[in-house]
């Protein structure tokens, strides 16, 4: 808890002291920025303290040490205080006889003064809270030590716990005051024990009775004994240590009396894949087999593997190589054109082999990387430069040198595009405003004859905001973003209507048009939806096979 | 003359009150009866030159009612199961009950002691303090103001003071002028006196000091009648963080921070509350400041059966902010009361008016605490219930979307429920951390969500409070400017307000908490440091290896000087500080054995602690200011690369310490560089002789010593650790502020049902005014709202604080409807009506809301360096439609505060 916690005691002579004060030292800040943590110690705000009744600089001259007495002491000059350390958390809990932190000292002296010597606690033995803004709040519990050598034969101590935030500290009331009980009570019987086996050796009432009163003599005459401290009182050795321990325990506990369980969202599929992907990574790093062949679906899982690989190193190796890059989809799109692009892409979204060739690896990786982003992580599964042709079952997004042949059965498969990037030729009398245009230029072709205009509705909304300039490319890519979780969650629906429920025709109809998978370029939404359904994470995918078994469990009963 | 006292503690017990046996929708709240009576008001002002003085106390007034002897405002409510009404108010207007005043109780002399404490402060802010009196059983909750003052009266010099003083000096005349002069006895005299305070008109007195004792620099106090001026400032907008939980963490971060220790006070927002007696109209004139204190004292008598005492006092604490908010309203109340009856001239008149003001305004907040307390609650918050009771997820899903799709059907022309979740959607914005994805993979699919570990470490490293938290979440506190809004659903069939209040309560959301506490009767609870402790020493020493701890430290080692948490090190260290450092072993055992869990009994055999003592005066003492640092450097054992330095005071080390590195790994390479900061700050500090702990007051070394003290490490002793039983807290915002079907509205509850709205509109707007002026956070409110949705009209409306004029008789605006909600509720339902399984359907639920989130997200982007929103625009490349506008900003400014300044 944000808090202190301090003994102090009423002394016969020296009035209100600070005894002993544990405080809690939280590690710095968790979180990228750290307001608050600059904030300078301010001298001014101290001295803005003074005259406040309770000033701390008259009292810090050298006569001071005069005015110091066993019972106003808990440690030794010399000794060093203890600290206990939450490894968990990194707070470390210290205990001196006065806070450590300046800033705190006078807070802590005011919570003693007030504690016992302003606030009335109806019996004298209590809890009582106050506090304001200014000088922190303060959760007091006063209670009396027997002492046989006291004045009525007791002394007059409180625990104060003082912290800046009000409503923790009241919401903690009852935590506390059960605690600081348990504490104040302990301490009160053992001191009772000590001063029963002290009054049976010399009772005091009887010395005192006895003894001739004198008063010149009276304020002196149990001087030596007034002085006696609270280690004495109790007769407990250890007292300091077990207090720290006691009272860092308390800040401990009150701290983590209550917490939170507080939900995210779900992580979306983009990241379970990823997640997935590294795992798998990491098996194969351990052992390189079996991976292969079992399971009713290897395929995705083998091609996964393979552009796990890749996408992991995607980023950096770009970098490496040299050549003109594309930067975004935009950038793609006012190379393309138009109407290239909108093919490029369509075929991009229906989960069709998308095979560049070129000279110039950096390129085409450049390409695959703004293309990627139409699909789901999952759907992803490049390779982006190979010295052969790869299968379509292997790779949607394929890189090859351009001297590579492709088999006759892809180049007249409907369900592949070719895009060749040939050198521009020198003598180009258009000048051109794009530095790739300048070095290429490209060649689109597939055997597909479908018209690419209607749909998906997905990519007509894309190319909305990829043509209208205002949009930024950080605009364009949060919206592509909120357009593909879209689909994404009307794949889910159409997951587990068609795969995991198992319906039929008449109702899937049903479910697209509830989706606004309808309409026109219904047939290319339609085809998306099947092709991102690939692409979902095997962690969503197993969690709904096992929830409707669950569910179907209770709906039966 | 009967007085209250008889019924103060009266009290029924209830049958059937037992959370678990209750069958229908809502159940009570509170397990015991809780009388009206039960709440006593006392006023009280302490002057620099006159003492003090009860303005006002509850116990000594008596309603002279010539049909009922009792007043109303005392009498327990009629139902058990309903809330408290007010009955009266018809017949009050009318013709204002009378009043008597008769001799204050016994205590107030006492309770003024408590209220004041013994030493005026010169403090000029207000001071909240609780007492706890023991017998009979009561908690007293009082506010200590410095008062402000200021003549109203056009052409009048005179002050209060003065009319005070003349008022005074012709007592005896008086004295009938209270009381209907039945009881003209000494008690009265007490009333005279301060009820003259109020006085305005009597015997102009020239004041000469007029002007000198101005406070003319400490700000407008915050009352009602100014602080509608203070711009509430918009909080501190930080960074836009873009992953998960990243508002809910820097909240609660904030929130840490700003109240936390280490910084030392730093006064806040409400300092400068005053009580304000200076009249609204003549603000601008010079106010006087006297040195007076005036304070008012609730006090509460505790049930006497421990049970209900205990639960009682669990929930005021826990639900303190909202008692003290109230609180805050008499207090206005009275300020009010006050100012207005110094305007009536007849004495008599005066009290009279002041004493039906004040009764009028104790009532007021009877009733709301005990409402509070006792109105029916939800029994199963659907959204709280679902992440808590994973287990019966199935059915808590079938059953929402059942009631949904019922509603959904009731109001389907008027759209009623896509305009309510419209608008609980826009203002209660904690939905949204719960849908922000997480980076990390779900850990419980069964709730599909997983819990926040980044929250999970701040509380743990950086505690706040989570009752706070919640109480943020529950009223939508997240968005930038901080905005705070209720739900109150308005209608005459029950069963069909409770539906609304249940299926909003999948929407309004917050965290679930858990108290972990100590097991009663546990002997060795770490709180108790002499626990079985022997007071002779001896047998305990003859239990242990006299070998272990006979060994004298080796002085040459730096052993003072450490701190660690490795337990590899204990070994070392362990013939150092024997008993200390065995625990540290001891502490990895099982706690079967109590002795290993607390460390004080070995401590205290092993009188290890009085070693030490010696040992430190021993080097450190009065001629041993070289020791330490030199001799660190010169005997490099080898512990020295495990173990970390502190130097100077905490907050230099502890800035020293590099994020990540939190525990002892990797402190020795950051050694000799601290070593090497060190040796620089003691010659700075040697030379400037300005200590840091300069005014350490009790200090008996002199400053170079103090440099001993300071440096040394202190003796590190294991944290004790203690078995702890954790529970759902029954006492936290989640379930208490989540009200049933109420016979009556009331102000605190985020969402309950009322049948009818007549009360609503009498109170609402100030309602909403004062959730301004004392927001419950302890944080500023820039705007408090409230969405009345009416099911027989199926209208919904949004009050807000900002606004006050409203056409016809209407409470606030009307709802527009968004389209992105509307699709959004319409295909979950649809879905439903598939017959596909309940929680497939919530799970695509919070998919849709995720999707809500990611549209704020463009949205925000789109903002970023906007001047002019292009609706058009927004709708063709975003999909955001005008209508969504309103929702996606408000919940935008969750996690980019900046959209709520371009937008506005």
């Amino acid at each position: 808890m944000n808090a202190l916690v301090a003994l102090c005691h009423f002394c016969e002579l020296h009035g209100p002291r600070t005894l002993f004060c544990t405080e809690a030292v939280h590690p710095p800040s968790p979180s990228p920025q750290q307001p608050g943590s600059g904030i300078p110690y301010d001298r001014d705000r101290e001295a803005d303290r003074e005259g406040e009744g309770l000033t701390m600089r008259a009292n810090s001259s050298a006569t001071q040490r005069a005015d110091m007495c066993e019972g106003c002491r808990a440690l030794p000059v010399s000794h060093p205080g203890f600290v206990s350390v939450d490894s968990e958390t990194g707070i470390r809990y210290l205990s001196h006889q006065h806070p450590r932190q300046p800033q705190l000292f006078s807070v802590v002296r005011q919570a003693c003064v007030r504690s016992l010597s302003c606030e009335v606690c109806p019996g004298r033995e209590g809890p009582i809270f106050f506090g304001d803004e200014q000088h922190g709040f303060v959760f007091s519990h006063t209670f009396f030590i027997k002492d046989s050598l006291a004045r009525g034969f007791q002394r007059w101590y409180s625990i104060v716990v003082v912290a800046m935030d009000r409503i923790y500290l009241i919401n903690s009331w009852p935590f506390l005051l059960r605690h600081l009980r348990l504490t104040i009570q302990s301490l009160q019987s053992t001191a009772l024990k000590v001063f029963d086996s002290e009054q049976c050796v010399c009772p005091q009432r009887a010395v005192r009775m006895n003894g001739a009163f004198s008063p010149a003599v009276f304020p002196h005459q149990r001087s030596g004994n007034a002085a006696r401290s609270l280690t004495s009182l109790t007769q407990h050795p250890n007292l300091w240590a077990s207090l720290h321990s006691s009272f860092s325990w308390l800040l401990k506990a009150c701290g983590s009396r209550l917490t939170e369980k507080l939900l995210e969202g779900a992580p979306t599929e983009d990241t379970l894949v990823l997640i997935e992907r590294q795992t798998e990574q990491e098996e194969e790093m351990i052992g390189w087999d079996g991976a292969e062949g079992g399971g009713s679906n290897p395929q995705p899982s083998q091609s996964d593997s393979l552009q796990g690989t890749d996408f992991q190193c995607d980023d950096g190796r770009q970098e490496d190589l040299p050549g003109p890059k594309f930067k975004s989809l935009r950038h793609l799109r006012q190379v393309l054109g138009a109407s290239d692009f909108r093919q490029l892409a369509w075929h991009v979204l229906m989960g069709n082999q998308v095979i560049w060739r070129s000279a110039d690896p950096g390129l085409i990786q450049s390409a695959f990387n703004v293309l990627k982003a139409l699909l789901p992580v999952g759907c992803v599964r490049a390779i982006s430069y190979s010295p052969q042709y790869e299968e379509a079952y292997r790779c949607n997004f394929l890189g090859l040198s351009p001297d590579v042949v492709i088999p006759a059965h892809v180049s007249s498969s409907e369900f592949s595009v070719l895009v060749d990037v040939l050198n521009a030729e020198r003598d180009c009398v258009n000048p051109v405003d794009d530095y790739i245009l300048s070095l290429y230029h490209f060649n689109i072709s597939s055997p597909n004859n479908q018209p690419v205009d209607k749909g998906p509705t997905l990519l007509n909304k894309i190319e909305v905001a990829l043509s209208n300039e205002n949009l930024s490319v950080e605009v364009v890519s949060l919206c592509l973003l909120c357009l593909k979780e879209e689909w994404m969650n009307k794949v889910k629906v159409l997951f587990k209507f068609s795969k995991v429920d198992g319906r039929g025709k008449e109702d899937t109809q049903k479910i697209l048009a509830l989706l606004g998978a309808t309409g026109p370029g219904e047939e290319d939404n339609v085809r998306l939806l099947k092709f991102w359904m690939t692409g979902l994470s095997k962690t969503y995918k197993s969690h709904l096979m096992t929830a409707v078994r669950g569910g179907e469990r209770t709906l039966s009963q | 003359m009967p007085t209250l006292l008889q019924k103060l503690f009266s009290k029924r017990v209830g049958n059937g009150s037992s959370r678990d046996c209750s069958t229908g929708a809502e159940q009570r709240w509170a397990s015991a009866e809780f009388d009206l009576a039960q709440i006593r008001l006392i006023v009280y002002q302490d002057c620099e030159r006159r003492g003090r003085q009860v303005l006002f106390d509850s116990k000594a007034i008596h309603k002279l009612d010539a049909s009922e002897p009792t007043t109303d405002e005392t009498k327990s409510p009629p139902t058990r199961s309903g809330a408290c009404q007010i009955n009266s108010q018809a017949s009050e207007k009318d013709k204002p009950p009378t009043y008597q005043y008769t001799r204050p109780a016994s205590d107030v002399n006492m309770l003024g002691e408590m209220m004041f404490g013994s030493v005026s402060m010169s403090y000029k802010g207000s001071t909240l303090k609780i007492h706890h009196i023991r017998s009979p059983p009561q908690l007293m909750v009082s506010k200590v103001f410095s008062t402000r003052f200021g003549s109203s009266v056009s052409g009048s010099t005179n002050t209060l003071q003065d009319s005070f003083e003349s008022m005074s000096q012709t007592l005896p005349s008086h004295t009938s002028s209270i009381g209907v002069g039945r009881a003209a006895s000494y008690p009265l005299l007490c009333l005279v006196r301060s009820a003259s305070f109020f006085a305005a008109h009597s015997n102009p007195v020239d004041m000469p000091s007029r002007g000198q004792s101005e406070d003319g620099d400490s700000g407008i106090a915050r009352s009602a009648s100014l602080s509608s001026l203070l711009a509430t400032p918009l909080p501190s907008p930080g960074s836009s963080f873009s992953s998960g939980c990243a508002s809910s963490y820097q909240r609660r971060w904030l929130r840490s921070q700003a109240t936390s220790l280490q910084h030392g006070p730093m006064p806040r927002w409400s300092t400068e509350e005053m009580f304000n007696l200076s009249d609204e109209s003549c603000s601008s004139n010079p106010a006087m400041i006297r040195r007076k204190k005036i304070a008012i004292s609730i006090i509460i008598s505790l049930p006497e059966r421990e049970e209900e005492n205990h639960n009682f006092q669990e929930f005021f604490f826990s639900h303190f902010p909202l008692f003290e908010s109230h609180m805050n309203k008499l207090k206005t109340a009275i300020e009010r009361a006050m100012i207005l009856c110094r305007r009536i001239a007849e004495s008599s008149h005066r009290v009279q008016v002041y004493l039906c003001r004040v009764m009028e305004a104790l009532g007021e907040f009877r009733m709301t605490v005990w409402n509070l307390y006792m109105a029916p609650r939800i029994t199963e918050p659907v959204w709280l219930s679902m992440i808590s009771q994973s287990a019966e997820r199935n059915l808590l899903c079938q059953r929402f979307l059942k009631e949904m799709s019922l509603l959904m059907e009731h109001g389907a022309k008027n759209q009623f429920l896509s305009a309510l979740l419209t608008a609980v959607l826009m203002h209660h914005l904690a939905w949204v951390p719960t849908v922000m994805p997480s980076s990390l993979p779900s850990i419980k699919p069964d709730c599909q969500k997983p819990a926040s570990q980044t929250v999970d470490l701040l509380a743990k490293s950086h505690p706040y409070n989570s009752l706070w938290a919640q109480l943020c979440d529950l009223y939508g506190a997240l968005g930038s400017p901080v905005r705070v809004c209720r739900t109150v659903v308005v209608g005459r069939k029950r069963e069909l307000v409770q539906r609304v209040l249940s299926v909003l309560s999948y929407f309004i959301r917050c965290s679930d908490l858990q108290e972990h506490t100590q097991p009663p009767g546990q002997t060795d609870n770490p709180a108790n440091p002499c626990f079985s402790q022997s007071i002779n020493p001896i047998p305990a020493t003859e239990r242990r290896d006299e070998d272990t701890c006979s060994p004298k430290p080796d002085t040459s080692k730096p052993t003072l000087c450490m701190s660690t948490n490795d337990n590899a090190l204990s070994s070392d260290l362990a013939h150092l500080l024997p008993g200390i450092l065995s625990e540290q072993h001891d502490e990895k055992a099982p706690f079967q054995d109590t002795k290993s869990i607390n460390p004080s009994p070995c401590l205290e055999s092993m009188g290890v602690r009085t070693e030490c003592t010696e040992m430190g005066q021993e080097y450190f003492g009065e001629d041993s200011d070289s020791v330490g640092l030199e001799h660190i450097l010169a005997n490099q054992s080898p512990l020295l690369h495990r173990v970390r330095f502190h130097i100077g005071s905490p907050r230099e080390a502890e800035n020293d310490v590099q994020p990540g590195a939190l525990t002892g790994v990797g402190f020795g390479r950051g050694l000799d560089r601290k070593l090497h900061r060190r040796l620089l700050t003691d010659i700075r500090r040697n030379e400037s002789s300005d200590s840091a702990l300069g005014d350490s007051d009790e200090e008996e070394a002199m400053p170079r010593q103090l440099h001993m003290v300071t440096e040394q490490q202190e003796y590190e002793l294991p944290l004790p650790s203690c078995q702890v039983e954790s529970q759902a807290n029954v006492n936290h915002f989640g379930r208490s502020l989540l009200g049933g079907y109420c016979p009556q509205y009331m102000p605190d509850f985020v969402l309950h049902g009322i049948n009818s709205d007549v009360r609503l509109k009498q109170c609402l707007m100030a309602d909403l005014e004062h959730t301004v002026l004392h927001s419950a956070l302890d944080e500023p409110v820039a705007e408090a709202l409230c969405i009345v949705a009416d099911t027989d009209r199926l209208s919904v409306q949004v009050a807000t604080s900002q606004r006050r004029v409203c056409e016809g008789g209407r409470l606030g605006r009307d709802v527009m409807v968004s389209n992105l909600i509307h699709t959004l509720i319409t295909s979950v339902l649809q879905l439903y009506a598939l017959n596909i399984a309940a929680d497939f359907c919530v799970m695509h639920l919070e998919d849709r809301l995720q999707e809500v989130y990611f549209k704020s997200r463009s949205l925000a982007e789109y903002l970023r360096g906007q001047t002019r929103v292009h609706v058009k625009e927004l709708g063709l490349a975003l999909g955001i439609e005008s209508s969504d506008i309103p929702l996606l900003a408000a919940v935008a400014s969750t996690h980019s505060p900046y959209v709520a300044q371009i937008l506005l």
